[in-house]
């Protein structure tokens, strides 16, 4: 008997502690509590999570928010929706989505929970038939220029090697990876035929492996293009990436002339040896941290850019190559600088789309 | 296409060497009479354990990680594999409940040490094997650019450990007794030997050799720890069924998994093989097997104590 009574005390008083609590975060809600989801793969995957969540994580060290992602246990549209209602229950109004699989998701969440705001990369709200697009006040959708990034990438090496084969490896044949593809192309034939490099790239050295976690299949790509003679290979694809990568460091350590292009991020560092050196020539970056940081921002200075569908490209900063390219020669960096400068004042276009002459 | 055979080998036979280790490790443990579907997991920790290993000591000395790492590989799978052991021995409980255990725990603890201990889910190491041409051998006419070139130290420690086994389990009383316990337990205890500590042997060998197969797959052909070994140990099992529980037979299972794999991967890069579809390719492997399973389910020679606890 005296136990349960004792049993029932401390049940009241945690009840009571758990009341008080919330009693006092509803009076000093104001903080801005921010979410984040994670898509297929880790919260450290050097890509689409790793860049978003920094974003975050720098915005909420600046400010002091509460910060917080969780982990989806599938990639489904269900996933999705229960992790964000997750966050949502738990105060966190502010949910940033990496990825266009959040699309539908994010399509349903946006009436379900009117008072929170929603932040979708790499794609925007629709239905599952892809039949009805719509975005709510309470939602922006961001797109990367990826094949400004892409072009640029292309330049860069074309100009740094002037005279060589190179070659392409996509993860999955999807938009912002073919735009990576197709601005690649474009930035080789418009080095080709401005600047009087003489860069082939064959159309079977041009291609899609499928998925983003195969890394074998990188690595037996990759060693199968560089035996047949490609010096440089544009790697977008997450995994499938990282095997080319080991592929390129162990022939460049048996003393052979490869090199990688990274995308994404920098990815200098993966690339290093043990002799210092890094076979990565340039990566082609999108400004993922710089996106939900900025978004971040607009909330608390409540200029949130809510029902709108964004796309940062060169004239926004979105897209680069890295400050930093060790492999590059000045003269390089500085005559990609200037094209830079072209893409943002429009002289230069960079094709979104498979148009002529491209490759798929 | 004698060209195309003999670029795509050396990569075949990297991609092969670590499910073939794995298979032996299954091997062992099988024909002990332990069913031992933790493989994958197994592999998972040996991965994950050289990838650690490698990480802290190659600032030290280069030269020397990557055989440390492939040795804290297979000392972390034996002792992983103990859970396996125990529960399946002494505890007599329901082998592939377990072996089922060991792959959720395995891939849910790496990823948590890794994130504990080198602060990222995916560890990477600053450099794996280079490949060499072996001096000489791959001068051989035929024989020397399919086997001899462009070749990684680890294979041919892994294909040593193999033809040792074979003698050990074939040519020695002592792999007459492991074998004995994974048919007839019985009578091997009626002889006066201890059923246990031979089982213990075999599933301890089974985690030691898959994790030396994780270990491989990093320091050849992946460079990173990331999480998954993509399904390598599973199909380690089923080469060890489609190879009929021998040696021979699982060298020649993995093999042809390896060659398959492999052409499917390279397909799209080889305009030769590029008019077939690379779906074709990718099931064909699964597809010989199920055949080869269908065919061969009359006299299969799988052990017959196999996963009965004794």
């Amino acid at each position: 008997m005296k136990k349960l009574i004792v049993a029932l005390c401390v049940l009241l008083l945690i009840g009571s502690f758990a009341f008080a609590q919330g009693a006092g975060e509803t009076t000093k809600a104001k903080a801005l509590r921010v979410g984040m989801v994670t898509d297929a793969g880790t919260i450290d995957d050097k890509s689409f999570n790793q860049g978003t969540w920094e974003g975050i994580k720098r915005a909420g060290a600046e400010f002091g928010l509460d910060v917080k992602y969780l982990k989806p246990a599938g990639t489904t549209e269900a996933d999705y929706l229960k992790e964000m209602g997750n966050l949502y229950d738990a105060g966190y109004k502010f949910i940033v989505c990496p990825g266009y699989k959040f699309e539908t998701a994010v399509y349903e969440a946006q009436d379900k929970w009117p008072d929170a705001k929603f932040v979708i990369l790499d794609g925007e709200p629709h239905t599952a038939d892809y039949a009805t697009y719509r975005i709510e006040k309470n939602v922006v959708a961001l797109y990367w220029a990826e094949q400004e990034s892409g072009f640029l990438a292309g330049v860069a090496a074309s100009l740094q090697m002037k005279e060589a084969e190179f070659g392409f490896v996509g993860g999955m044949e999807i938009p912002a990876v073919q735009k990576f593809n197709w601005g690649w192309q474009q930035g080789i034939k418009y080095a080709n035929e401005n600047y009087g490099t003489k860069i082939v790239l064959k159309q079977e050295n041009d291609l899609y492996q499928g998925s983003f976690d195969n890394v074998a299949a990188g690595q037996q790509l990759a060693a199968s293009m560089y035996d047949k003679g490609v010096k440089v290979i544009f790697a977008a694809a997450g995994g499938v990436g990282v095997g080319v990568i080991n592929e390129a460091k162990s022939r460049a350590s048996a003393g052979q002339d490869v090199w990688v292009v990274g995308v994404d991020v920098d990815q200098y560092a993966e690339g290093l040896l043990p002799s210092g050196k890094s076979i990565i020539l340039t990566s082609a970056m999108k400004y993922l941290d710089r996106a939900s940081y900025d978004m971040i921002i607009d909330e608390m200075n409540g200029t949130f850019p809510g029902g709108q569908i964004l796309r940062l490209n060169a004239t926004n900063n979105g897209i680069g190559i890295p400050v930093d390219n060790p492999n590059l020669s000045a003269d390089v960096q500085a005559e990609v600088a200037k094209i830079y400068e072209k893409i943002k004042s429009g002289e230069i276009k960079v094709a979104d789309t498979q148009i002529a002459g491209l490759y798929k | 296409m004698w060209h195309i055979i003999t670029m795509v080998f050396p990569y075949a036979i990297a991609y092969t060497i670590p499910m073939l280790v794995t298979a032996l490790g299954g091997l062992y443990s099988e024909r002990s009479g332990v069913t031992n579907l933790g493989l994958e997991g197994l592999m998972l920790v040996g991965y994950f354990a050289s990838a650690i290993t490698i990480k802290f000591t190659e600032s030290v000395s280069y030269a020397a990680a990557l055989p440390l790492g492939l040795l804290a590989a297979v000392i972390a799978g034996a002792l992983f594999s103990l859970l396996h052991a125990f529960a399946s021995i002494n505890l007599k409980a329901d082998q592939v409940i377990s072996g089922t255990a060991i792959n959720m725990l395995a891939s849910a603890l790496t990823v948590y040490l890794a994130r504990t201990i080198a602060g990222s889910g995916n560890v990477r190491i600053m450099m794996g094997i280079v490949r060499k041409n072996i001096p000489v051998l791959s001068k051989i006419p035929v024989l020397g650019p399919l086997f001899f070139s462009q070749s990684y130290w680890s294979t041919w420690v892994c294909l040593l450990i193999w033809a040792l086994s074979w003698i050990l389990l074939y040519k020695t009383s002592f792999g007459l007794r492991l074998r004995a316990c994974g048919e007839h337990p019985s009578a091997v205890a009626s002889a006066g030997i201890s059923v246990h500590a031979m089982r213990y042997f075999g599933v301890i060998m089974s985690g030691a050799l898959a994790g030396l197969g994780g270990g491989v797959i990093l320091i050849t052909y992946s460079g990173e720890f990331n999480g998954s070994v993509a399904g390598l140990g599973f199909l380690s099992i089923a080469a060890l069924i489609f190879g009929q529980w021998k040696p021979l037979g699982i060298l020649g299972a993995t093999f042809f998994f390896g060659i398959a794999t492999t052409i499917a991967n390279v397909s799209q890069v080889i305009p030769q093989l590029g008019v077939v579809p690379p779906v074709l390719f990718k099931v064909f492997p699964y597809v010989v097997t199920l055949l080869a399973l269908v065919a061969f389910s009359k006299k299969s020679a799988a052990p017959k104590a196999s996963g009965e606890p004794f």
